[in-house]
């Protein structure tokens, strides 16, 4: 299983994303967005546990719920930004 | 108390409002500013409310902006779409919450479609108005004074055809009229959180299909070092602290109304009026009352309106007189000189409310007049 980072520039879109990967049995918890991932100031992310990031984006795309990033959190727990 | 003002606000709230309400204040701190536990539960209550909201009005939560009233929404939703001189068609049935606003920004204000409970009219009036040429239009879908229920679909499919933007006031259809964003195609829809959606005051719901401007800028908990107020709804139009508890109350009424349908609501509050309308006309009353009624009339009694209201309430009958911030419809109905007593029922009308009324006009207000 693999952690990923997915940053959003709203509390509504990281709670409504909150809502669909968790109706698709996807865990996710919400939480503040690490301060040096959110150039733009505070904001909300969800860290999803995955082995495939592809689909829980996929069904924020299908939803029409804008995210900001996403990252993957590396063995080491460093995290990068993940190439989609 | 026989409460007959729901058109004001709905008075006797489900339990488990005032519960919501309580908890929320125990347990809730400020939303979308903090990661733990008490600021994440204040995001949640929000988030509820949005959801209950999208559920009954057919939107997505984040096109659901938490405002304080609904002529707060009604606010941004006029200054979101019009300009100085702008040309907005409106009915002869607005509140003070749509003229003002439009008014203050000195826009031309076209009114159409004057006669009560005559859909025809409405309807030809407002075709017309459009074809004129209009930048926009507002409209309400129950007027506030004589509950005459607009024909809210066919006025905006009009809208639609002419790619006219347009608003919708369902400050008295909220919770017992169908009301979808999706199905009318609205730029807005703005509504009180505290009559029909039985939430408490100081909260209110503005539907929005793409954004809007922003009336208040300040602190959204995001996106914080950008001087513009963030694009994304609903944290474009949120500025400042919300009222979590109001909000965690008006999820609870919505909560109750999806469970009940609005269908039975609506059944139950016009069966009352027919009964009313007919018992006051017996009693010798000018009553205000047609097709297409929800649960509110006017009648005028023979004597100064705010008399009549205050005889009632002498007799623990609770009801509104005068202009009820609509000289509009008055003005189109003929009763701008006189007012109106307004009698509104609400969720639990019934029909020992009914005989009371009767029983304190009949006592109270007819033997005096």
């Amino acid at each position: 299983m693999k952690f990923y980072y997915i940053t959003f520039r709203s509390v509504t879109h990281a709670q409504r994303g909150e809502s669909i990967l968790k109706q698709r049995g996807i865990r996710c918890t919400l939480q503040r967005t690490p301060r040096w991932m959110e150039e733009q100031g505070c904001g909300y992310s969800l860290r999803v546990w995955t082995q495939d990031i592809h689909l829980p984006v996929a069904l924020l795309e299908e939803k029409g719920v804008p995210k900001r990033r996403v990252y993957l959190q590396k063995d080491d727990g460093q995290l990068e930004e993940a190439q989609l | 108390m026989i409460y007959l003002d729901n058109g004001a606000t709905s008075f006797h709230k489900p339990p488990q409002v005032y519960r919501a309400v309580t908890e929320a204040m125990r347990t809730c701190a400020n939303p979308g500013r903090g990661g733990y536990g008490a600021a994440m539960a204040a995001s949640e209550k929000l988030y509820a409310c949005r959801e209950a909201a999208g559920k009954l009005f057919s939107c997505q939560p984040e096109q659901v902006v938490l405002t304080n009233n609904c002529t707060h929404g009604l606010n941004i939703a006029i200054h979101s779409l019009f300009r100085p001189g702008s040309r907005v068609v409106v009915t002869g049935f607005e509140h003070n919450a749509v003229t003002r606003p439009l008014h203050g920004l000195d826009a031309r204000i076209v009114v159409a479609g004057r006669k009560l409970f005559d859909w025809a009219d409405t309807l030809s009036e407002w075709e017309k108005a459009l074809d004129r040429g209009a930048d926009g239009a507002v409209f309400t879908h129950v007027s506030n004074v004589f509950g005459y229920i607009l024909p809210v679909e066919q006025m905006a499919k009009c809208c639609r055809e002419r790619g006219i933007p347009f608003i919708v006031d369902a400050a008295q259809s909220a919770g017992s009229l169908p009301v979808s964003l999706e199905a009318l195609g609205a730029e807005f829809i703005a509504m009180p959180g505290h009559k029909g959606l039985l939430g408490p005051q100081g909260t209110g719901l503005l539907l929005c299909r793409n954004g809007g401007e922003p009336l208040l800028r300040g602190g959204t908990g995001s996106d914080s070092i950008n001087q513009d107020m963030p694009a994304d709804l609903p944290e474009r139009l949120e500025a400042g602290t919300m009222n979590v508890p109001g909000f965690a109350g008006l999820t609870e009424g919505m909560c109750c109304l999806l469970r009940r349908g609005t269908e039975d609501i609506f059944r139950r509050e016009h069966a009352q009026l027919r009964l009313a309308a007919e018992g006051l006309k017996k009693l010798g009353l000018e009553v205000f009352a047609g097709e297409h009624q929800a649960g509110t009339l006017s009648f005028r009694a023979g004597m100064d309106c705010e008399d009549a209201a205050a005889a009632l309430a002498k007799q623990g009958i609770a009801v509104r007189a005068g202009l009820h911030c609509a000289p509009l419809a008055h003005r189109s109905a003929g009763t701008l000189d006189t007012g109106t007593v307004r009698i509104s029922f609400g969720i639990d009308a019934c029909f020992a409310q009914t005989r009371a009324l009767l029983q304190g006009v009949s006592k109270g207000v007819c033997r005096k007049s």
